[in-house]
């Protein structure tokens, strides 16, 4: 019983001290992560440079650490566009049924179909590069994952007695969907959440990785692990380090997911 | 692939030979590996495998950075179109890359009038296109009509290597004589340039999408295309008969290899990689921070100068902020060329001290002009107008002092190159805004100086005219010119047949550009190529593109 909270534990911290990061770069790094010092180019890691510098002479940890806002405001741009969408769409399908639930859910079938990397990559192309159409492709591709969660927990919640009594005492349509039937069926929806916010990352550095996210010089997460590859077999750090750091947010954000998820349940 | 050096009765009957002298050879290899000239030897020490003399056979697996694109000769400079034209195609002449003398190729001997209107080349007996069509004086007319004239018709664009032309006359079927409007100098080096490869009558005739397909160009080189995965591979195989090298060609006959594999492989690291691990044996575009990594392996870095337009900054005179010569000067005045060479490459790129190159022909030294000093670029900023804004970047009329650029695909870490020009420019209260390469809204934004304030690019080609190929509005036009002066100035010197003249007119073409601020040098862009040991005998044009005629491969770890 203690061990899964210890791992929480460290979830938990994880993900608040990016979300610090995020709020007060300054706090973390006195460097500037856009202008180097063309003389202290490509240094491993050391008590000045925690994670070394790039090849323009830029303090590696500083553009993580800054480059945590674009990250993080984009998953959740991402998540929040997901959610919302997703889970109208499932209260829509499941609490009316009939034809409009097949229609609804053959729309989701369609999307489901359809590689989440590669619907993002087209929603991209439409709207053109930048960070928040980046986070708006990563938030299209997860519309339909929340659908069919939110749909299976309406359809659940629709069918039980209190629902059925809230009806039968003359509740209005929207009023009992709103009152009842949404905050009964939404816990499923939020553990995916917080697993959607990790994956979000994860698509959203995909996506800088490729080369459609923040212009250079921003320091973005997926850009600067793409401009590190080239140094692999010289500078193991420029690549390894803001992966690492990736990796463990979105791991972080898994575990929280899943913890919820079982407190829900 | 077959075992060719293994049981080949030439290396093992040569081997005693290549032992006694493995240390001269080893030096020899050294030299003939840098230079091109002929067949070089190498020695490697630990077993005794000292490879002295060429062998046939055998296939080389050369990686190249970028997939070709139009094959059409004259619009064919892009290096990975090089790689493969200059092995499927011969020219009229030969530069030579160490002395840049025009020598004798498919042409054995030629005329020049006193001003340079009127050539006539005597050409070799004998010659065929690997279609079995003869080289005759008819297809050398019909080949140069095209790229001197251009075909309207079949949407064939002029050769920026040839100005002035007129027309041809076919005197006997092995003497063409070429007739120009007005005094051409340029052209005796044109007919030597990768552009000016000669194609059988039947790929000229074709229209130019025909023209720009590899498959249609049918040339008289030592090697003919096998086979070609768009976008993935070329494969060429040796043409057997092949026998007119140029006369001063250490090596004669046919190529050394029986095929050259040419594997399209983008990633950089991939490509360096697999050279080390002798899944290659050639490599195009070893980036400096590479360069380490595979001289460390006991591989051979070739970096190759240009000879051309340096790689730099060009600005846009009709960009809307870039109009005012002052803060062009401005701009050139502050970025540091020295700190980005420092920064980001290798002893192989020197930094630029005017528009051309120093092995540039007419280069004028204008490093004093060119200093930098970011003093004086705040002053000219200040007297333009522009004051700084609480975000630090410059203002004028509520307008911000940016400027944008798209990062060069072709150009060596462009993207850093721009990020550390981007940092210069901030503290003197510019932003350059760096556009990733998207190459749809690249094709579009690019001619457009709104947009695209700034051009990041360079040109090479071993002769006086490369500054006009560069500036022209009517050649690549890459600062998109409204300057009739400099317009006038390079037809100038492209009319101009008198050497010293013309290196006086490049000069002052150079100053011009450097005193308009048109032009931020940067440095002296090489192309760099990394190559496998066992690899002996690879030659380069003057301006770096590879001839793999003379190579061939010695028997390996």
């Amino acid at each position: 019983m203690n061990r899964p909270k210890t791992g929480l534990l460290v979830a938990s911290l994880v993900l608040a001290v990016v979300a610090l990061w995020a709020l007060a770069p300054g706090l973390f790094t006195a460097h500037d992560p856009i202008a180097g010092v063309p003389a202290e180019k490509l240094q491993a890691p050391s008590a000045r440079h925690l994670f070394g510098t790039d090849a323009v002479g830029r303090d590696l940890f500083a553009r993580v650490v800054h480059g945590s806002v674009h990250s993080l405001s984009g998953a959740f741009v991402a998540v929040a566009v997901g959610l919302l969408l997703g889970t109208l769409l499932g209260l829509l399908a499941g609490s009316a049924g009939g034809p409009v639930d097949d229609a609804v859910m053959r729309f989701v079938d369609v999307l489901l179909s359809v590689p989440g990397l590669l619907l993002a990559l087209t929603v991209i192309i439409l709207l053109g590069p930048g960070t928040v159409n980046v986070a708006i492709a990563v938030g299209t591709g997860s519309v339909a994952a929340f659908a069919r969660l939110a749909r299976s927990e309406v359809v659940r919640v629709r069918r039980t007695d209190y629902v059925e009594a809230a009806f039968g005492s003359g509740g209005r349509y929207p009023v009992v969907l709103w009152r009842h039937v949404l905050p009964n069926s939404l816990g499923p929806v939020i553990a995916l959440t917080a697993l959607q916010f990790g994956m979000a990352i994860l698509a959203i550095s995909t996506l800088g990785f490729l080369g459609y996210g923040a212009e250079p010089p921003t320091p973005e997460w997926g850009l600067l692990i793409a401009e590190g590859r080239n140094y692999l077999a010289t500078s193991w750090w420029l690549t390894t380090l803001p992966g690492a750091v990736v990796v463990a947010v979105v791991l972080a954000a898994g575990r929280i997911s899943r913890s919820i998820g079982r407190s829900t349940a | 692939m077959p075992p060719f050096t293994k049981g080949s009765p030439m290396s093992r009957s040569r081997l005693r030979f290549a032992a006694a002298s493995a240390a001269t050879l080893a030096v020899a290899g050294l030299l003939g590996a840098c230079g091109g000239t002929g067949p070089a030897a190498d020695s490697s020490t630990g077993k005794a495998k000292a490879a002295g003399q060429p062998v046939y056979g055998g296939t080389l697996t050369y990686l190249e950075h970028q997939p070709p694109t139009c094959l059409y000769l004259p619009a064919a400079g892009f290096y990975p179109n090089g790689g493969i034209l200059n092995q499927i195609t011969d020219k009229l002449t030969w530069q030579n890359p160490e002395t840049l003398k025009i020598e004798p190729w498919i042409a054995t001997k030629w005329e020049i009038d006193k001003d340079a209107t009127e050539y006539t080349f005597h050409l070799r007996d004998g010659v065929t296109f690997s279609d079995g069509t003869p080289l005759d004086a008819e297809a050398v007319a019909a080949n140069f009509d095209v790229y001197g004239l251009g075909d309207e018709k079949l949407k064939l664009p002029v050769a920026e290597f040839v100005n002035n032309y007129e027309r041809s006359e076919v005197v006997d079927p092995l003497t063409v004589r070429f007739h120009f409007t007005k005094p051409s100098p340029g052209f005796l080096q044109g007919t030597s340039v990768i552009g000016a490869g000669l194609v059988s009558k039947k790929t000229i005739a074709l229209p130019y999408e025909e023209q720009c397909r590899l498959r249609n160009i049918v040339g008289s080189g030592p090697f003919t295309v096998k086979n070609q995965v768009v976008d993935k591979e070329v494969d060429l195989a040796v043409r057997k008969d092949y026998d007119w090298a140029p006369p001063s060609s250490g090596h004669q006959g046919r190529a050394y290899l029986d095929e050259i594999k040419i594997i399209v492989t983008p990633e950089d690291n991939v490509r360096v990689g697999a050279l080390v691990s002798g899944q290659a044996d050639f490599v195009r575009y070893v980036q400096a921070y590479d360069e380490a990594t595979v001289k460390n392996a006991g591989f051979t870095v070739y970096a190759e100068p240009t000879r051309g337009v340096n790689n730099g900054l060009y600005l846009r005179p009709g960009n809307s902020i870039l109009k005012d010569r002052g803060v062009r000067k401005a701009l050139q005045a502050g970025t540091n060329a020295k700190e980005i060479v420092e920064t980001l490459f290798t002893s192989g790129y020197p930094v630029a001290t005017s528009v051309l190159s120093r092995l540039a022909q007419g280069y004028t030294d204008l490093s004093k002009e060119l200093a930098y000093d970011p003093d004086r670029a705040a002053t000219l900023l200040d007297e333009a107008g522009w004051t700084r804004g609480p975000d630090g970047v410059r203002e004028k009329d509520g307008r911000k002092l940016r400027l944008g650029v798209f990062v060069a695909g072709p150009q060596p870490l462009s993207k850093q190159t721009l990020e550390l020009v981007g940092q210069q420019w901030a503290r003197i209260g510019v932003k350059l805004e760096i556009r990733p390469a998207d190459a749809g809204t690249q094709a579009v934004d690019i001619k457009d100086a709104e947009k695209t304030a700034v051009a990041h690019s360079m040109v090479g080609r071993a002769d006086q005219d490369v500054i006009k190929s560069h500036f022209h509005s009517q050649n690549r036009d890459v600062i998109l010119s409204d300057d009739e002066k400099l317009d006038r100035l390079l037809e100038e010197e492209s009319a101009e047949p008198d050497v010293t003249e013309r290196n006086a007119k490049v000069a002052e073409i150079q100053r011009y550009v450097v005193d308009q601020g048109y032009a931020i040098p940067l440095f002296e862009e090489p192309q760099v190529y990394g190559g496998a040991p066992y690899v002996h005998g690879v030659a380069f044009e003057a301006v770096a593109r590879p001839s793999f005629y003379s190579v061939w491969k010695s028997e390996r770890e």
